[in-house]
């Protein structure tokens, strides 16, 4: 929750399509300037949620309020708020100008307003110059920052973006990716950014909803849902994992000790488990690390410790993929910077990790 | 061609008979466009500056044709009759063909194909059989007015061999060639605008003026084209439901390569007409910014 007042708040929507639930029950507050993304994979609802907040859909049930006012049964074009999509939809027969000052006209804004904040959002997103073409005159990048721009122009109470990165290429969305992020924190303007990209989502957002079959997974700040996750699908879909599965052999407070496959673990976990369940155990590529065997190692306690062989090393640019062969027949990725290691495909390793890296969850058929 | 020879000896076809593969395919429209189209209105506009005399054409250039038509009252009749007839045929075309169109490519969902055959239905008979069937729904004997005198009512005199009559039998037959031009161009036309034009403050009323009719218009000023032109050269229907004081340019026209047999004139009245299509033709063309009508060419 950000500080400050409540620019959007739901209350129980639910939404059907035939028998599909798209949105299930949502509750959800968005402070004023607080960029919220909804990251989930296609069919999760997310699209929907982002629909009924716009007044394109009608909720089943549940009630919309934006800006203090309940908005629910009211048509979009009274809701004051803005829109980006993927796919850009800028009017082909207007100008950029034209295009961006054309929710300004709606409001029936005076001539002079409309030159000064179309001055204003021709500098910001620095599309100076390009004002007469048409969108067809303009790259995919140019077209989305137009876009953008329509839907800041009017001081909307609230930004929905949907998807509005996915069809750029991938250097244009880094930066875009830093650039809408700016435009949040300096307009102080709620944004709600759908993505099916966990990477836009974790380098944008202050909040992430992780969304699935219409239901929150988990709704928490970024760096949590990282490495916090509260499921077992929050855990697979952000970030990279290796998923064991396993036995429980033991379990005490907050933590398990785990059987994977003829190795000992001891993994963190909240939920209280039997001895004899199965669990899923899920630590990130990145938590896991490496050593040349025979190097001295660290304080023995806090560690698991396996051992292994590195069947091969998949780089990747910034970092590398180490492909672990565990000496119980199964297969482990860590990822890591090459320059920290000395190992080479083919070594005998030892793999550790802390203890209380990774999260564990019980494995639902 | 020597050169050309012996560049392509292959395939054992010799050089000089091969023809460009472009050629075949657009040589069969040209010879048609220049058998049916061309050489008819070259052959009008010749006859209209000869002369008749006694049903037969005599070459023997001269204007008074052109003349007869200007001094005569009744021909600037006919033809102001004509136009203002398919001007009133094409406004309510227009009118009643957009909401039918629009429902048809917004909400004909599966059964959107079916709805536009069925525009299609009334090309299953001739244009006189269904005038003819006007003519029995209309008329003093007909449908309407029969019902009404059953029930004591006054027949309407509007209907029965009047202009009212004649426009109304335009409006039938011209009517599936405006929706079919505006459903073409509405279902290539992306509804999700209309979604972004909502959301940015545009009313249903301030959407469809800002987006969906500029977004449209080239689909519908081909379809006010499609019912303007033919309706201005009507000749049968005006003849069937107008009555005495519906004599169209048309008619006027097919009468003087009928009964009269004045070729040369009925030629320079084709020109006349043709001219006057042209002028509308291109009236509307001024109409049409390219760069606005949201044929955008090179999309994505």
């Amino acid at each position: 929750m950000g500080e400050g007042p409540v620019s959007l708040s739901l209350r129980g929507i639910s939404k059907r399509f035939g028998q599909v639930k798209a949105v299930d029950g949502i509750d959800l507050s968005v402070g004023q300037d607080e960029f919220l993304s909804l990251l989930g994979p296609s069919g999760s609802g997310k699209t929907t949620l982002l629909r009924i907040i716009a007044g394109l859909e009608l909720p089943d049930r549940g009630t919309v309020v934006v800006g203090g006012q309940d908005v629910t049964r009211q048509p979009p074009y009274r809701r004051k708020i803005g829109m980006v999509f993927q796919n850009f939809l800028l009017f082909p027969h207007k100008t950029v100008a034209e295009n961006i000052i054309f929710p300004l006209r709606m409001q029936r804004a005076s001539r002079e307003e409309c030159v000064e904040r179309l001055g204003w959002a021709l500098n910001l997103l620095k599309l100076k110059g390009l004002e007469a073409r048409y969108p067809n005159q303009l790259s995919g990048g140019q077209q989305q920052r137009v876009s953008l721009a329509r839907g800041l122009i009017s001081r909307p109470t609230l930004l929905l973006l949907d998807e509005p990165l996915a069809n750029l290429d991938r250097e244009l969305r880094a930066e875009m990716e830093v650039e809408i992020r700016r435009y949040q924190k300096e307009l102080r303007i709620p944004f709600i950014y759908v993505t099916h990209n966990q990477e836009e989502a974790l380098t944008m957002s202050d909040r992430i909803a992780v969304m699935r079959n219409g239901v929150f997974e988990q709704i928490a700040p970024r760096v949590e849902v990282y490495q916090k996750p509260a499921t077992a699908f929050v855990a697979s879909f952000v970030g990279q994992s290796n998923h064991l599965l396993g036995k429980v052999m033991q379990c005490a407070a907050g933590q398990l000790v785990i059987d994977w496959k003829g190795r000992e673990l001891t993994v963190p976990c909240n939920e209280t488990l039997g001895a004899g369940e199965a669990v899923r155990f899920m630590i990130k590529h990145e938590d896991v690390q490496l050593r040349a065997m025979g190097r001295a190692s660290r304080d023995q306690a806090a560690f698991n410790r396996l051992k292994g062989k590195l069947r091969d090393i998949i780089f990747k640019g910034q970092t590398a993929n180490f492909i672990l062969e565990i000496d119980n027949g199964c297969e482990l990725i860590a990822s890591g910077s090459l320059r920290d290691t000395d190992v080479r495909a083919g070594d005998s390793v030892l793999v550790e990790w802390p203890q209380t890296a990774g999260v564990c969850f019980r494995d639902k058929p | 061609m020597t050169s050309l020879e012996i560049q392509a000896p292959e395939a054992g076809v010799p050089a000089r008979w091969k023809i460009p593969p472009q050629l075949l395919l657009i040589g069969p429209g040209i010879i048609f466009i220049i058998v049916t189209l061309l050489l008819p209105l070259l052959a009008v506009v010749v006859f209209s500056f000869w002369k008749t005399e006694s049903y037969e054409l005599f070459m023997d250039w001269n204007l008074e044709n052109y003349w007869v038509l200007f001094r005569e009252p009744a021909y600037r009749v006919f033809l102001v009759r004509s136009a203002l007839g398919a001007l009133a045929t094409s406004f309510i075309c227009l009118v009643y063909a957009w909401p039918v169109a629009y429902f048809i490519a917004r909400h004909g969902g599966r059964y959107r194909l079916l709805l536009v055959l069925l525009l299609a239905a009334p090309f299953f008979t001739g244009v006189i059989l269904r005038i003819a069937a006007l003519q029995g729904i209309l008329g003093p004997g007909g449908l309407i007015n029969m019902a009404l005198g059953m029930v004591g009512l006054q027949p309407i005199e509007a209907l029965m061999y009047t202009p009212v009559a004649a426009t109304l039998g335009h409006v039938y037959l011209f009517m599936p060639f405006m929706v079919t031009a505006i459903y073409l161009s509405l279902v290539n036309f992306d509804f999700a605008l209309l979604e972004t034009a909502k959301i940015n403050g545009a009313g249903p009323l301030r959407a469809f003026v800002e987006v969906t009719w500029p977004l449209n218009w080239i689909g519908t000023a081909i379809g006010l084209i499609l019912v303007f032109i033919p309706c201005l050269a009507s000749a049968v229907t005006p003849r069937f439901l107008g009555g005495p004081k519906s004599t169209s340019f048309g008619m006027s026209l097919s009468q003087q390569f009928g009964e009269t047999g004045t070729w040369a004139l009925g030629s320079a009245m084709s020109v006349v007409l043709f001219v006057v299509s042209c002028a509308i033709v291109l009236l509307m063309g001024f109409t049409i910014n390219p760069r606005r009508s949201g044929f955008t060419g090179g999309r994505r």
